[in-house]
């Protein structure tokens, strides 16, 4: 069934389909119509899951953590200052392996206050173990959604999948709604393989002396490591029975490239676009999108990436001080290759808080890195002026 | 402290460790419980509206019956206490609305209107069979007003042979005489009476106590007698002209309408007084096609009528005239003219509590083809054996309505009561509850209750429920507290538009029910706004919101605190919506 839904609602129905049994939120624009959509859910009957209302997102994430550890398949959805305020307890979600799924609509900190997409929110969570997945369409988020689940289930790790504010957020795109049964299939009951019992009560989450911590953290991050084997095979299933994919990290028109763009996000669109036009003028541009974050794709970057003269990675988020963070991720991913197969990287800082990147910001930016002489490439800003 | 993660079943990881912290020995070692300085425990207390009402219904009761649906049950329930609660769903001022908790949080439950719903669902039931006396004595009722029936409605229950004498050729005494058919119909009112006769009570009507069956008769054949003779003598104004034809006690004036009489009144009415006569009057004159001036010599604050009556009356098109009093009534011809009136002004409090009312001197006139004088009745007491103790303006009772005689009880308009339809069936149940109680005691019988307190409803009237020792519900440790509106946790409840009754939209047609009450299914939404103040209604919000799991479900419908477990921490109580658990000291 297709529907003309946007991108909030694309996750609703996600989670709806997933048949989430516990939902706990705090309105946040712009992430807010996702969970209003999920609580009438709730209250017409269409979705048999307990939905908690809370003061505030930290308790709203306190609230998924005890779900999760009772059993229960669990859902959130927040946004910038809601995620940030979210922070101790998504160490907890991840340290206490509990499969959380969360919606977080890429939207900028402030101050200055603005509501609009920028990444900083949910790259500045990048170290609390969740998985991180970038999404380009509603359709995209909506499938996403779904396979979040069944990666956070398999692995016990906490997934965040990340959709752009107002550009997915609040545009409608046609979406192809699976059928629930199909889903169904896809994605069984969640089997808790640990969770709380109150006849058999057990403190979860209790004190680990330096004599286990760091064996509990290896089996952390071996679990972070199996996720890119987990999350092709789910997407393997999904091919199989909805017929889409998307990949870790694609690759597009990226054969013989002399320069390759790096994107994630909605940026990706309007990139293709960019690509496809360079290409009818005869340039050998392609681009890579970097949907998967955490954990990092180190490997398939460097397949794509490797042997390219030049790239420019475009980076909605800063750290301060530093660089683009998908610039410097993909830097230090690439820097062990063989010299010869080793790009000159390019660091782009675009669009932030919500800034437009049009087709020109992006012309602007493969003809910089093309006429680019400098060793200076670690932020090169795009439309400002000093 | 718990000890250092290890396996528990299903988990394997490095080294044994697993993939998550979890306690290896159970949580239960840990008595968590001995933490505590205080403890919760579950009380049912008493909701406002329960002590508010002067008849003594257990309203939270019968709402939370209707919770579940079971609306014989609350109908049973609320019949338990008051026999007539299709008349009083109708007539009663609803103090129990006025203690409502719910006020402070949106807007009062239309209680009353719960009240009539089941009122009158019980119209379409068969009566009931009278049940046989169990008791050997019989006890006397003077009066069929709602006391005299109450009292004899509630004495058939506990089993006696109960007579009812009353002057009048029909039951009822004041909701006949004094109630005017469009608010309170006729049928309505005999279908409750037709219910307290199919107890067993026997009605002798034109029988006048005192004259026949005179004294001596009524002291020798009956071990009591319950006085409810009501007040029917209409104060006197003292005003010059009082007695020219055209002006006339209200109270006579609406026992010729109520009686089917439509007498003519001309076309101006002037009515003196602000209490629930003074409305009534006004409102069935303008009936008669009049148009009505009432005069109060105070203000609308301190008017003594139900609110919803004088809003009535001023939108039927009565005009109050605060603050004037009429000095004379001018006469033409022997007949009445027109009123002198004067302006008033408010002085100082006087004993009744309300600004006392000072002349100004300022006169004028208004024209008057009928003048009905309703500022208050007094009971008639000259038929009354002469060693019973009157005071100010009635038969001086007790707690439980016994006068200075002993097996001679009183109650209702005859005393010094507020004079209202409830508290008249509540002094009938009160005496009748004191007449069993008094019989029994001679008879040397264990009683119900010793203390007649504990038997109110917090400071409110006594249950007859509670008498019987009969309360359907299963009350947990119940304590005779009532609950502060800050006693609540409102958090838990959304706020829900109360249900107003309908009326229809042309009063002056006629003298059909003004008042069409609410639909069943209003009365039942309306009844789920009960936020049943004091009363564990198994929400589960305890159970959720326990920290250490402690509180669980014990099968009864009510919950088990393991106090091994709990530590005292108070959450349950804090969030208790209801105010049903409370905490308390250690050791104490």
């Amino acid at each position: 069934m297709k529907k003309v839904i946007i991108g909030n609602h694309a996750v609703s129905w996600g989670a709806q389909l997933a048949r989430v049994e516990v939902i706990s939120a705090y309105p946040i624009t712009p992430q807010t119509q996702i969970v209003e959509k999920l609580s009438e859910m709730c209250a017409d009957g269409s979705l048999a899951a307990r939905f908690i209302k809370v003061e505030s997102e930290h308790s709203a994430m306190a609230a998924c953590i005890g779900a999760s550890a009772a059993g229960a398949r669990t859902f959130t959805a927040t946004s910038s200052h809601g995620l940030v305020y979210m922070h101790e307890m998504l160490h907890w979600a991840a340290g206490g392996r509990h499969p959380v799924v969360m919606a977080e609509v890429n939207r900028a900190l402030g101050p200055g206050w603005n509501i609009w997409t920028d990444q900083n929110d949910s790259l500045s969570q990048r170290d609390t173990g969740w998985v991180q997945l970038y999404c380009e369409t509603n359709q995209e988020v909506l499938d996403t959604t779904i396979q979040s689940f069944k990666i956070a289930e398999a692995l016990d790790l906490p997934v965040m999948l990340v959709l752009d504010a107002f550009y997915l957020s609040h545009t409608a795109e046609p979406v192809d709604i699976p059928d629930q049964e199909m889903v169904d299939r896809f994605l069984p009951p969640r089997e808790a393989r640990f969770k709380l019992d109150v006849n058999d009560p057990h403190a979860f989450g209790a004190l680990v002396r330096p004599d286990s911590y760091m064996e509990m953290r290896w089996l952390q991050q071996q679990a972070m490591r199996e996720v890119p084997g987990v999350f092709d095979k789910v997407e393997a299933d999904w091919m199989r029975m909805f017929g889409r994919h998307y990949g870790a990290v694609e690759s597009y028109r990226a054969e013989d490239a002399e320069l390759l763009l790096v994107t994630s996000g909605t940026v990706t669109s309007t990139a293709r676009f960019v690509v496809d036009r360079r290409r009818e003028a005869g340039e050998a541009i392609g681009l890579v999108k970097v949907k998967m974050f955490r954990p990092f794709p180190t490997g398939p970057l460097r397949e794509a990436l490797g042997g390219v003269e030049r790239v420019a990675v475009l980076d909605r988020n800063i750290s301060p001080g530093h660089s683009g963070i998908f610039a410097e991720e993909t830097r230090a991913a690439l820097y062990d290759l063989p010299p010869e197969d080793r790009p000159e990287i390019y660091g782009y800082i675009i669009g932030l808080g919500g800034r437009d990147v049009t087709p020109s910001v992006i012309d602007e930016v493969i003809d910089r890195t093309r006429r680019s002489t400098s060793a200076e490439r670690e932020d090169l800003w795009v439309g400002v002026s000093p | 402290m718990s000890s250092p993660a290890a396996g528990v079943a299903g988990m394997a990881g490095a080294r044994g460790i697993p993939p998550v912290s979890v306690s290896q020995t159970s949580t239960l070692v840990t008595r968590t419980g001995s933490w505590k300085y205080i403890r919760p425990a579950y009380h049912d207390r008493v909701a406002p509206c329960n002590q508010g009402c002067p008849v003594g219904i257990d309203i939270e009761g019968y709402m939370n019956l209707l919770r579940e649906d079971r609306i014989a049950e609350a109908r049973e329930l609320l019949l338990a206490e008051n026999p007539m609660p299709a008349v009083t769903g109708r007539v009663c001022h609803h103090p129990c609305e006025s203690a409502c908790n719910r006020r402070l949080f949106d807007e009062a439950v239309s209680i009353h209107a719960v009240e009539r719903m089941l009122g009158d669902l019980e119209l379409e039931g068969p009566p009931g069979v009278a049940p046989a006396p169990t008791r050997k004595e019989r006890v006397a009722v003077a009066g069929s007003g709602p006391a005299g029936l109450a009292c004899a409605y509630h004495l058939a229950r506990f089993g006696y042979h109960v007579t009812v004498f009353e002057a009048a050729d029909r039951p009822g005494g004041m909701l006949r005489l004094g109630i005017p058919e469009y608010r309170l119909p006729r049928a309505i009112l005999d279908r409750d009476i037709e219910r307290i006769v199919a107890q067993g009570v026997e009605i002798h009507c034109g029988t006048r106590v005192g004259v026949e069956p005179n004294w001596q008769r009524l002291l020798a054949e009956f071990d009591a007698v319950f006085v409810a003779s009501g007040a029917h003598t209409s104060h006197a104004l003292g005003v010059a002209g009082e007695n020219a034809k055209g002006v006339r006690p209200g109270l006579e004036f609406l026992g010729e309408v109520n009686d089917g009489g439509r007498p003519d009144v001309g076309r101006r009415v002037v009515v003196v007084g602000g209490g629930n006569t003074a409305m009534d009057c006004a409102r069935s004159a303008l009936r008669l096609g009049a148009t009505v001036t009432v005069l109060y010599r105070r203000t609308r604050e301190e008017m003594p009528a139900i609110a919803e009556e004088v809003e009535e009356a001023q939108r039927e098109g009565a005009l109050i005239r605060f603050l004037v009093a009429p000095v004379e009534f001018r006469v033409v011809a022997g007949r009445v003219c027109a009123v002198e009136c004067e302006w008033m002004k408010l002085g100082e409090p006087d004993s009744s509590g309300r600004r006392r009312p000072v002349p100004t001197g300022e006169r004028f006139t208004i024209p008057a083809d009928t003048v009905l004088t309703a500022i208050g009745e007094a009971p008639d007491l000259d038929h009354l054996p002469d060693d019973v103790a009157r005071e100010a303006s009635g038969v001086h009772v007790d707690a439980l309505g016994e006068s200075s005689r002993a097996a001679l009880f009183a109650g209702g308009d005859v005393t010094d009561a507020a004079r209202t339809v409830a508290d008249a069936l509540g002094a009938g149940k009160r005496a009748a509850i004191g007449i069993d109680r008094h019989l029994r005691a001679i008879m040397r019988e264990r009683l119900g209750a010793e203390d007649p307190d504990a038997l109110r409803f917090g400071g409110g009237n006594l249950s007859a429920v509670r008498w019987l020792g009969r309360d359907p519900i299963n009350r947990v440790a119940p304590v005779n507290e009532v609950v502060a509106f800050e006693d609540l946790n409102l958090n838990h409840f959304a706020a829900v538009p109360r249900r107003f009754d309908t009326h229809v939209a042309s009063a002056r047609g006629g003298f059909g029910e003004v008042n069409q009450g609410l639909t069943d299914r209003q009365a039942m939404e309306e009844a789920r706004r009960c936020l049943n103040c004091g009363v564990c209604t198994q929400c589960d919000v305890c159970l959720i919101f326990c920290p250490d799991a402690a509180i669980t479900r014990n099968g009864n419908g009510a919950y088990a605190i393991a106090l091994d477990y709990c530590k005292g921490c108070g959450v349950c109580a804090a969030e208790c919506p209801r105010g049903a658990i409370v905490m308390t000291r250690e050791g104490l």
